[in-house]
């Protein structure tokens, strides 16, 4: 008697290649799905925020920055003298940078900020990175303000930053202060209000017109320091509150 | 299996104590925390989240401390606040997609899981509707939808049944149900049905601390012989209503049917009968403890 022994290739099933290519390709996508765990890198962070930042606000933010230019490039055009052109985008930048910081200061808002510190971009890593955002585009904004102000400046580049910094400053930290603090349903109205109402702070030096005196330029300065330190020392506040987390629920 | 270590875990609001030295091992199972308003329950899901620091003790998943694990942790969690957050002027699509990408789910995948909840929730028709014109229940609705969206290991519901109406409600049982197997869901509440069916377990909270906890059966055992029945005259119910917890009162003709639930035989005729959740409840909780919300409030 003798027994057939098979070799290597006829134990093998004739394969079906069509059907080995679908059957890969369903668990390909079911493997897709196992995925739960992912590190997006800082880039898409940031990305993920910027495109679910509102409508509205890169509407009024785009509005602002063609005004101010505008209006700077008119100022120029009259011959109004470099100063006027400097307070003028001192006051809108005012404004742009309050948009900027509603975005940041939204994660606040309607209750979402207890939800968003359970969240694995928790409220505290949002913020940063809101704020981040809000900190370059206020430098491409600022940027942008020099550039048009530069023409004819006889201020220098130190000076004329000064007086564009200092009301920004104060107006941001007031308003971040403000919209953190002051939470509640009707969030849209008072954030504007209130970025109205510190927009308008700016406008203080730009009424009294001794300010830009060249021998006050040491109150200037002052005023920039003390402004930093305290932008630095609210927003050391919000991320201690944030990590305390009592603030939080009761928003 | 996902394991959930609570130890000695304590809160203190200034000098008010919320959760009072509480410890707990939870595994793969529904858990129900029943307890009064202010009983801490809150305090609780809230040191679970992370959102709340405990003043002393430690949460652990898996034997790791979970602020080191830190976003690792997070992933894993769904969370249902009680005051549920979203911003009006987005869409329930829109809403769910920001939640998604702040959860680190990919993007290639959000989109399908967004739907997927829309759909386990019933939103799909209105996802485009703008949150501002949703009803309460819908907004809850929405609102256990971004808890399901990372398929979290960890789910907790703090109040998920309020404001939806009966057939939401069980529709919500049913989904909770279903999700159970592989995770820890822990859910909040004072409304004993929501929890009756489905926990696997009851954690009774009464001022901070973990009054009772065991199965349906096992709670309701602890209190046998304390649940009693008899018909009285309408004047005698009122009087009766009065000195007793009475857990129901139902009108049988010209008497009305009496439970109440005492420790000793309430009159003679009183028969003892068996006791289920609701009584336990109430023989926990006939005492109104204070607030926490308005403790915490007071604390800062």
């Amino acid at each position: 008697m003798t027994s057939h022994i098979p070799k290597d290739d006829e134990w093998r099933f004739p394969l079906d290649e069509r059907r080995k290519v679908q059957s890969l390709a369903v668990i390909r996508r079911e493997a897709l799905k196992k995925r739960i765990r992912h590190y997006p890198a800082f880039p898409e962070h940031i990305w993920n925020q910027l495109r679910f930042r509102p409508l509205d606000q890169w509407l009024t933010q785009g509005g602002v920055l063609i005004a101010a230019m505008l209006l700077a490039l008119w100022l120029r055009r009259e011959n109004t003298g470099s100063l006027n052109s400097v307070t003028a985008c001192s006051v809108f930048l005012v404004f742009a940078g309050n948009i900027c910081l509603n975005h940041a200061a939204r994660l606040f808002s309607w209750h979402m900020a207890e939800l968003e510190q359970t969240l694995y971009l928790n409220l505290k890593q949002l913020i940063c990175i809101r704020m981040l955002e809000a900190g370059i585009a206020d430098l491409i904004i600022l940027a942008l303000f020099l550039g048009i102000t530069g023409h004819n400046n006889t201020m220098g580049i130190g000076v004329t930053l000064l007086y564009m910094l200092v009301p920004f400053l104060w107006s941001d930290t007031l308003y971040l202060h403000m919209l953190v603090h002051i939470r509640s349903t009707s969030y849209g109205f008072r954030s504007f209000a209130l970025g109205l109402l510190c927009g308008i702070l700016a406008l203080f030096p730009v009424l009294w017109a001794p300010a830009y005196e060249p021998e006050n330029l040491i109150i200037w300065q002052i005023l920039a320091f003390a402004g930093l330190s305290v932008l630095i020392a609210e927003i050391y506040s919000i991320l201690t509150k944030i990590e305390r987390g009592d603030h939080i629920c009761l928003n | 299996m996902p394991e959930l270590t609570l130890d000695r875990i304590t809160k203190h609001f200034k000098n008010k104590i919320a959760v009072d030295n509480v410890s707990l091992c939870l595994k793969e199972g529904i858990y129900g925390f029943l307890g009064a308003n202010g009983a801490g329950k809150t305090t609780l899901l809230r040191m679970i989240c992370g959102v709340l620091k405990p003043t002393a003790g430690e949460i652990r998943y898996d034997g790791a401390e979970i602020g080191r694990l830190d976003g690792d942790y997070r992933c894993m969690l769904g969370y249902l606040p009680q005051d549920f957050g979203y911003y009006p002027d987005f869409s329930a699509r829109r809403y769910l997609e920001y939640l998604a990408a702040c959860k680190a789910i990919p993007r290639d995948l959000s989109r399908d899981k967004v739907q997927e909840m829309l759909r386990l929730t019933g939103l799909e028709a209105d996802q485009r509707a703008k949150i501002k014109t949703f009803s309460g229940g819908m907004i809850r609705r929405l609102g256990i939808a971004q808890a399901l969206l990372n398929d979290p290991e960890i789910l907790i519901l703090d109040e998920p049944t309020s404001g939806l109406d009966p057939k939401e409600r069980i529709r919500f049982r049913n989904i909770i149900s279903s999700l159970s197997k592989g995770r820890i869901i822990i859910l909040s509440t004072h409304i004993v049905s929501d929890v009756e069916f489905i926990a696997d377990k009851i954690l009774l909270m009464k001022q901070g601390r973990i009054e009772s906890q065991g199965a349906v059966g096992e709670i309701t055992r602890d209190i046998e012989g304390r649940v009693w029945e008899y018909l009285a005259d309408q004047e005698e119910a009122l009087r009766m209503n009065d000195i007793f917890a009475v857990s129901n009162l139902k009108n049988e003709g010209e008497k009305v049917r009496l439970r109440i639930v005492s420790d000793a035989c309430p009159r003679e005729g009183a028969v003892p009968v068996h006791p289920g959740l609701e009584d336990v409840y109430l023989y926990h909780f006939e005492e109104v403890s204070e607030h926490v919300d308005n403790l915490e409030r007071r604390a800062l």
